[in-house]
This record gives C-alpha cells, structure tokens and sequence, in this order.
C-alpha cells in the first residue's frame, strides 16, 4: 500500500482519475479499522489532511459551509450553528467518545453511510445539501438523494465531498439528535433527529429523521406535513410517528431486536417533539 | 504503621500509591507484546470454521511455502496431548476433532504479521461437519450430538457422571426434602445469566525463545507461572527443566487468563520454527479463542413461613462450560456451595450440572459461579419479601448468618460479618426515609434495591523467600502475579510493617518459574491471605535473626531490642546503641551465621464439610475457607418508555479484616462493582448459529465512565480475621458478586416490573414492563 497527501485539488484529483484502487483518508476513525481488520485493501491511501478548501466552517447567506474534513469536535465548539443547524452540533458531541470525534471527520461520517451513525439521520434533518467533486467538475446534491442504501451513497465513481451545507434558517427553530442506545459512545439503537419551529402555539416548521431504523435515515415529506400547522398535540404526533413507523423497516441485531427497534420509534419522537416543544415555549 | 525518619507514614493500613503506578500512567511498563526479541517471529492461529466437526486432513503445503513463513503446525505433526486443570480434555490445538468456531487448529509463525495472516489463508483443512449442540439442557438430552466420546476416559481429578454430554455434576443436600408443605410463601423461577467477557484492555499475548541449549523462555500475559508451566509441559510433552516461565507487567485477567491461554501454541511454534516466537491475540481471536464467564440457567425455588423464617430452598443449576471444561466443574461446586447465599435455610437441595456444549469455553471470572447462584438467590429473597409483604432488607436481616453459623455443608462461620455489612448500607444509604418507589420527570421512575453477598478467601498454596541484602534492604520473592490488583504493593507493605522498613527499601521479584517459590495463581481472592501470610511469616523470620545477631552485636538481650526508623535495629530506651541492618547483613554475611533468609510455605486446610448433616456428591473441592460478607445497595432510574436503566447511586459495605491498602481496597471495590454493572445491564456474548456475533469492543459494550454512576460509595469494615496476615481477608471477587441482584432488585421496586434474564438491557426491562400494562 502507499500513501500520499496531496496539497491541492488539482493534485487530488490527478491521483483519483490515474489509480484505480485508491481509498480516500479523512480521520480514519471507519477507514482504519476496516483496514486492520481487513475489509478493505487500498493499493493507494489518499490523505486529505493538506487541502484547505476541505478544512473549516463558514457562513454565506444564512447557509454554513462546513468543509469535509472538519471533525466532530470542532462541530460540537461550532457556536455558529444556530437555528436549524444546531441540530448538527447535536448530534456531532453525541457520536462515539472523544478519541473518535478529535479524530472523525463529517465527510467521512457521510461519505460511509452507515444508517446508525449520527451524522447521516441529523443532516437528513437539517436539509443539508452536499458539495461534491469529481473529474467532470463540482455539484450539489441534496441530502434526501446523497444515501441510496446501506454503505451506499450517490456519489459517483472518483467523486469526493467537499463539504456540507447547512441552512441556519429557520432561525427560530431548534434542533435536536435525541439518540438512544445500550451505553454512552455506541452507535444508536434508533435515533431521532428533528428541527422544530413555532408560531405562537402552531408548529411552523418540522423535519424528522429516524436513524438505525432502515438502510437510509428516514424521512417522510407527508409525516413533518401532519406536525406543520398543527398544535403538536399528542395524536397529532402519534399520526406522524405511525407513519414513519410504517416505512421503517429496522434490523435485528446486538443493539436491539426488529420490534423493539419499533416499539421505541413512536415513543423517542415522542419525546423528542414534546421536549422541543418545551423549550420553544419557553423562548 | 510506622513513621520514617521524615515523618512520612508507612507499613499496613496506609494508602500508598501502587508501586508500579507511575510505569502504567506514563506508558513506560513494560507488558508482553512490548518486548521485541532479535529474529523474533510474529504467530497466527487459524480457528475452525464449524462448530462440530471431524477433521479429514490437513493440507498446510501452500502455507509452509510461502516466502517468510518459518513453522506451520497442526496437532497432526506436533504430538499434542490433552491437558486441562481439572479434567484433561482439551488439545492446544484441535486434534480429530473441532468442537467450537474459532476453535484453534492450526498455526503459523512468519517473519511479519501479514505474512501469517497471509500464510493462515493457504492452509486447506478438510472437514466432515457433525451436529452440533449450543444449549447446556439440549446438550443433556439422549439425541443430542455427543462432544466428548472418551468423556469416560480422561484423566484428571473430576470424574465423569457418566450422563449425556455432562462434564461434571455436584449435589448438596441437607435437612429434608418434603417440606414444601409447612412453607406459608413460595416462589418460583427460572434465572438466566450470560457469557461474560472479561475484556481486560490487554489481549493474550506470549513471546517464546529458545535457548542454544533448548530451554524454552516463555514470556506471558498470565496468572500463574507456575500453572502454565503445568500445562505447557503436559500438552507438549516437555519436562519442565525445559520450561521457564516469566510474567511481565498484566494488563488485566479477572480469571480469563487462569490455566492456560496460547503459551503451549506460542511454545510449539517457536520450536518448530527454531527461532522466538510472539504470540498476541487480535480482540477478535481473545473473545472467539479464550474463555468466558458460564453462562447458566437457574432453576430456583424457596419458601418461607408467614413470618418470613426461611425453610427450604432447591436450585437446578446449569452452567454451559462450552467445548471444554476447563475450571467449570469447580466453578459449578462453587456454585452449589453458594447457592444458599449467607442465609440459615435448613433444608437445602441444590444440584449443579457443568455441560458440554460446542460453544467457547467457559471458565474463571471474578466470583467464581457466585454471581450466577447470588443472581438467582438474592432475586428470590426479594420476590419473597414482596409476596410477605415485608421489607426486604427486614427480611435479610431476620434470616442472615452471624459468626457460628453453618455455611451450606457444615463449616463453621468465624467472623460472621455480614450484619455489620447490611447495618453500614442501610445507614450510609439512609434506607429508612427512601421511597421504595418515586416518579421523576419523562417517564422516569426511581427504585431501591438491596443484595448481601459472600465469598471465600483462602484456597491452595503459596510460599516466600524474604532475603536481606548486604545493605540493609530486603527482597521479596513470592511467585504471586500481581494481574493490576495492587498485589506487589500490599506484600511490600506486610513486609514493611513487619521489618520496620519504608516500602522503598523492599524490592519484589518478577515472578520467574525458575526462581519464584510456588504460588497457585492470582485467583479465588486469595493472595492477601493466603501469599500474605507467607511474606508475613518469612519476613518475620528474617527480623528474629536481625534481632538475634543485634542481641550479639549490642550485648542486649533480644526481648530489650526494637526496629527503628531508617533501617536501624536498637536497644529500647537508648538512643545511641543501635546498629543498621547493612551491619547486620555484614555480619551475617562474613562473619557468624551466613545469609539472613526468611522462607515460609504452606497450604491452606478447610474445615471439611461435615458428612453427617449434608449429603455431598461431586464436589471438586472440599469447600473453601475464610468466609467474607458484602452488602450492596443501588438507586436506579428506570425510562418507562424506553425500558432504559441508569443506575444513579451504589453503595458497597464490605468487611476485610483489615484493609493493607484502603485505597488499593476502594479501587477493587469501584472496580467489581462497575464489572457487575456491565454483568447487570449490558455485557452478554451472543451467539448465533454456534457463532459469536459480537466479537468486538464495537459490538459488546463495557460500561463507559458515562454509564456508572458517580456515586459508587465503598464502605470499608475492619472486624480482624483471627487467621489472616494482620487480621486481612481477600476483597478481589466478592464486589461483583451482588450487583445485579441489587440493581435488579431496585428496577423492580421502580416498575414492579422483575428481570430474571441478565444483561437487563433496555428490551428486557421494557418487555417485562409492559407484561404489567
């Protein structure tokens, strides 16, 4: 195996078009593990450590730019994201432990895909959109349509993420990863990402993403439409949960059987819309 | 204690830091898989891909052609035989058959890792898969696959019961049988416990060389280098004039790394190959290759009288020991001997069934079968108490055993501590004004529940060589292990109190099968006890020949001298007569008398159970002895949506005799009570189809300093123990033993809702939650 670390774009991309088998390195906290245990043996380790373009968080019209290789920790001290994006700063101070969030980086996180980490679900919720590129140049792709299936984005051949877009409106809302699982810093048995603003006593904006619960996060357009407007009473949340309960379609496995997965989907949106609730109130 | 000439306190009873703690912190000791050796080879174990198979043949010629690649074993060209501390039964690896996945049966050593690695997928083993058999009572059952066809025949000191996959079988009964009639309350149930990993941070590892004059040197993550040396030398054949064992610094055991582990494999490798071996298990092959804590089901009824007399007790107990015994049919006595936890019961009948099945292994865990039988018992005392409609610490207290009671099979209670233990949580825990139920916020209620447990400290052999040097310093040589137990630290300080000495001047040896007088292993709580009294007594040889040479030297007589600060010995009341021990050592040295060595050896007898009031059947241990008591208390706060437990509050009163070390006793208490944390709601190795789903630090999950609660409060007792060295007893297992009980205890008196099945993950206690709705 070899190793580089290119320092520019135009370096990066030389070393994606002319090597076949090649694997990208952000933090590592997946990649080097999958190495070590031999799942994955790339001729060619390409670092991103050296590219600028891929470091640090900016805002540009009410949208945060945060470049891929920005690490969850520096996501968790981000106090910029506010609004809708602090549902990102949520769920980054959740993942794993620290080791792995000094270390783990966003567009690592996404890149793999795995439907229980944290970040895939809480971006599905923050409406972020992906910065992506490739030989044939740059494009954006919104996050309902970036994860395809389990470990499967849609991300192109040679394609890498460059970094992810997150609305900070609306302002007044807030955001929340309610993670649930069998002790502190596992992957989450089923999580619940949402961001959640109000009017008064009507709930003028939602957007709900369960993780762990199916290959992709799952969202539904129709359950965040039964909450807008409405007075997020109980049956009012009821009728959303039951709809993306439906559409859930969880695994058994050492975090927690099918059905139990099931059991806690309606009862942790529950919890998580009536805490969101409270708090807005009290703003 | 003593006081040094700087003031500074020493000896017994004073809270020094660990000797070897400053090396840990700062990453400079020095464990197994540090050391490097020249021409050192790296070795790979290939485990079986069937749970039940016979093998056909070996094809390892692709393998051993590999460029790099120095030795390729099997059993087929290493002549293995059977070893196994109590019945002879295992291979080190696997010949004619495989019993388990991961099973190891063959291995390489190469000059890098990835060449093994590389060299294991080119070896070609031909099956003829049996059927295979993953649950203790199926295994038991006529039409079950048979593992162990020459069961009947091995060799070893537990013999068979003859019964259908059964490896060893124990019976205790006392009082009568009838009497379930007279009983006013009975409760009935059945207990599941789970394979628990011991996930100590360091894997197995062993470095093998060999000398020009064909010694082995073996270097190893260990608990004994005396047992491994057993066993190396049996399974390979070897004398043991040709073993020499080592350990270096432990990175934690907790019983997984007892008898053997991979020393024999690593030992052949490195003579096949001629050249030293390393041998480390990845996480993987240590949770696939190494042992467990039993897995057992626990049938269990008791009844009591309307005033809460308990009367009978009987228990089914079944321990799946997996593909080999290993130290199960002990573990299963254990279990019998505690199963009527530290309460008067007369009339007993427990029966205890250690069972083949093609799973890993079972063996040695901190408690020691206690914990599955303390599971069980301390469940039932309280579903007891709630069908009495009496307080279950009412309950304990009315029926628990005091000094002169019988233990279950008729040995005597001398220091019966447990009131004390039960009195101290009860106040520190202000049990009196807590409610046994409470309604928190979201959903959450909080609940209290109690456990008592016991243990035993002494078992088996050990001996010291205590020596003073020619400048006055002494060195300790014991053959204990120390396995990260602070077990170097407190013999220093019984050597120190005993000598007048600052630990500083006390050096302990590296535990050498060469050169360390025998020591069974670090195990079964015992070496406060039983090493203990060891340096104890040779260290107090050594001050009577100091005090006989300066009775010569200050013309005084002996009974008018004493040990003085800065390792002085002088005449009482006289300031200046007084001489070092460096002038002592000198003397003795050159002069009159020759080296001052101090070497004390013994075993440890029990009481043997008393055959007239108990009728006892396959024990493969008469008892143990120097009983200790704990009483643990835990708060807990149960999500009722979710099933989630967070224990917010523990409180652990235990009874040492004396603590050599508080804190050093404190950390063994945080310790076992977190391990029983993780025992209580999350750790369980999972297998599906015969095969471990879960083995990783990713999928088993240990308890994280965020999922134990802050306030582990450990209570620390004192009443002397008459036999033990300064009056100590051991506190290494006993604080594992109650925890899940307790917290069970405290989920149901949160929900009403009793998880009698371990781990109580979150699934579990919402499924037992919502049966209530």
């Amino acid at each position: 195996m070899n190793y580089v670390e290119p320092s520019s774009i135009t370096e990066l991309m030389n070393y994606v078009t002319t090597v076949e088998d090649y694997r990208c390195l952000a933090g590592g906290a997946t990649l080097v593990a999958m190495m070590n245990v031999g799942l994955v043996e790339p001729e060619l380790l390409i670092s991103l450590h050296k590219l600028d373009e891929l470091k640090g968080m900016r805002i540009d019209q009410n949208v945060i730019r945060i470049g891929a290789m920005t690490t969850h920790t520096a996501i968790t001290d981000e106090d910029r994201l506010t609004g809708n994006a602090s549902l990102v700063r949520s769920a980054a101070g959740q993942i794993a432990h620290s080791a792995v969030r000094n270390m783990g980086t966003i567009g690592g996180a996404i890149s793999h895909a795995d439907p229980s980490a944290d970040f895939p679900a809480a971006l599905t919720a923050a409406n972020a959109t992906i910065e992506v590129l490739g030989p044939s140049g740059r494009r954006v792709i919104q996050i309902d349509d970036f994860f395809v299936n389990y470990l499967e984005t849609s991300l192109t051949e040679k394609e890498i993420v460059m970094a992810i877009m997150v609305p900070l409106s609306p302002a007044d809302a807030i955001g929340h990863h309610l993670k649930f699982s069998r002790v502190d810093g596992d992957y989450a048995t089923v999580s619940v990402s949402l961001a959640l603003a109000m009017e008064g006593r009507i709930c003028s904006y939602a957007r709900i993403a369960v993780g762990s619960v199916a290959a992709v996060p799952l969202r539904l357009k129709e359950a965040d439409d039964i909450l807008i407007g409405s007075n997020l009473e109980e049956s009012e949340i009821a009728r959303a949960s039951e709809l993306l309960l439906k559409s859930s379609d969880p695994i058994d496995d050492v975090r927690g059987s099918s059905s139990y997965r099931k059991f806690l989907i309606p009862r942790l949106i529950r919890q998580a819309v009536l805490q969101s609730k409270k708090e807005l109130s009290y703003t | 204690m003593h006081v040094k000439q700087d003031g500074s306190k020493y000896g017994v009873g004073i809270s020094m830091p660990r000797r070897e703690s400053y090396e840990k912190v700062s990453g400079s000791a020095v464990y197994t898989d540090d050391m490097v050796l020249p021409g050192m080879l790296y070795g790979a174990v290939l485990g079986s891909d069937y749970a039940h198979a016979r093998i056909k043949s070996y094809d390892t010629k692709a393998a051993k052609a590999l460029k790099g690649v120095k030795a390729v074993i099997t059993a087929a060209d290493f002549d293995m035989q059977r070893c196994g501390m109590l019945i002879k039964d295992e291979h080190p690896l696997a010949r004619d058959k495989v019993r388990y996945i991961g099973e190891p049966v063959a291995a390489v050593a190469a000059i890098d890792m990835a060449t093994a690695n590389l060299a294991m997928q080119l070896i070609e083993i031909e099956y003829e898969e049996l059927d295979a058999v993953f649950d203790a009572e199926e295994a038991m059952l006529e039409n079950a696959p048979i593992l162990h066809e020459e069961r009947d025949s091995y060799d070893g000191i537990v013999a068979s019961p003859g019964l259908h996959n059964v490896a060893s079988y124990t019976r205790c009964q006392e009082g009568e049988l009838d009497v379930w009639e007279t009983c006013d309350v009975i409760v009935e149930g059945v207990y599941e416990t789970p394979a628990q990993e011991h996930m100590y941070i360091e894997p197995c590892s062993t470095i093998a060389d060999i000398d020009p004059m064909g010694k082995v040197t073996v270097w190893s993550s260990q608990q004994s280098v005396f047992i491994p040396r057993q066993l190396t030398a049996e399974a390979l054949g070897i004398p043991m004039t040709k073993l020499r064992f080592i350990t270096p610094q432990v990175g934690g055991a907790f019983g997984g790394k007892c008898g053997v582990t991979n020393q024999p494999v690593t030992v052949a490798l490195a003579l096949a190959a001629n050249a030293p071996v390393k041998l480390t298990y990845t996480r993987s092959d240590d949770m696939i290759m190494n042992k467990s804590r039993h897995p057992s089901r626990i049938y269990m009824r008791t009844g009591a009288d309307s005033s809460g007399k308990l009367i009978a007790r009987e228990a089914k107990i079944y321990f799946n020991t997996g593909a080999y015994a290993d130290e199960g049919p002990l573990i299963g006595s254990v279990a019998t001997f505690f199963s009527r936890g530290p309460y008067k019961i007369k009339n007993m009948n427990v029966e205890t069934w250690c069972v083949y099945t093609n799973r890993t292994k079972a063996g040695a865990f901190r408690g020691f079968g206690v914990p599955q039988a303390t599971f069980a018992g301390e469940s039932q005392i309280d579903e007891l108490a709630e069908k009495l409609n009496m307080d279950p610490f009412d309950l304990r207290m009315k029926n628990m055993v005091a000094t002169d009671d019988k233990w279950l099979g008729g040995q005597n209670i001398d220091h019966g501590t447990l009131p004390g233990c039960l009195k101290a949580v009860y106040e520190a825990s202000n049990l009196r004004e807590r409610p046994k139920q409470q309604k928190l916020d979201n959903n959450k209620w909080r609940g209290i529940g109690v456990s008592t447990s016991a243990h035993v400290s002494a078992v088996l052999s050990a001996s010291a060589v205590v020596k003073l040097n020619e400048d006055g310093t002494i060195t300790i040589n014991t053959g204990a292990v120390d396995i990260g137990e602070g077990a170097d630290t407190i013999l220093s300080q019984m050597a120190a109190e005993t000598l007048g000495l600052h630990p500083d001047d006390i050096t302990y040896t590296c535990t050498d099968s060469d050169t360390s007088p025998y020591n069974y292993q670090t195990a079964g709580s015992r070496t406060t006890y039983v090493v203990g009294t060891s340096v104890t007594q040779a260290s107090v040889q050594v001050r009577n020949q100091i005090y006989k040479h300066a009775s010569e030297m200050l013309e005084s007589a002996e009974s008018d001298l004493e040990i003085l600060p800065g390792s002085f010995v002088g005449v009482k009341g006289s300031p200046d007569a007084r001489i070092p021990f460096s002038a002592v050592a000198g003397r003795a040295l050159n002069q009159v008398g020759g080296p001052i060595v101090g070497m004390h050896s013994w075993l440890y007898h029990n009481t043997p159970f008393d055959k007239e009031t108990a009728m006892i059947e396959g024990f493969a241990l008469d008892g143990g002895g120097v009983f200790c008591f704990a009483a643990q208390v835990a708060v807990v706060d149960v999500d009722k949506d979710t099933g989630k437990v967070e224990v917010v509050e523990f409180w652990s009163a235990h009874d040492v005799g004396c603590a050599i070390n508080p804190k050093s006793v404190e950390g063994q208490i945080f310790g076992g009570v977190v391990q029983g944390l993780g025992y209580a709601l999350f750790e369980e190795l999972v297998w599906i189809d015969g095969q471990i789903s879960n083995p990783s630090m990713m999928d088993y999950k240990v308890p994280g300093m965020n999922d134990v609660p802050y306030d582990i409060h450990a209570i620390i007792l004192e009443t002397q123990e008459k036999t033990g060295p300064f009056g100590a007893r051991g506190v290494g297992e006993i604080p594992l033993n109650g925890v899940a009980p307790a917290i069970c205890n405290a989920i149901a008196s949160a929900t009403g809702a009793r998880v009698r099945t371990i781990p109580a993950t979150s699934e579990r206690v919402l499924q037992e939650i919502l049966k209530l709705e």
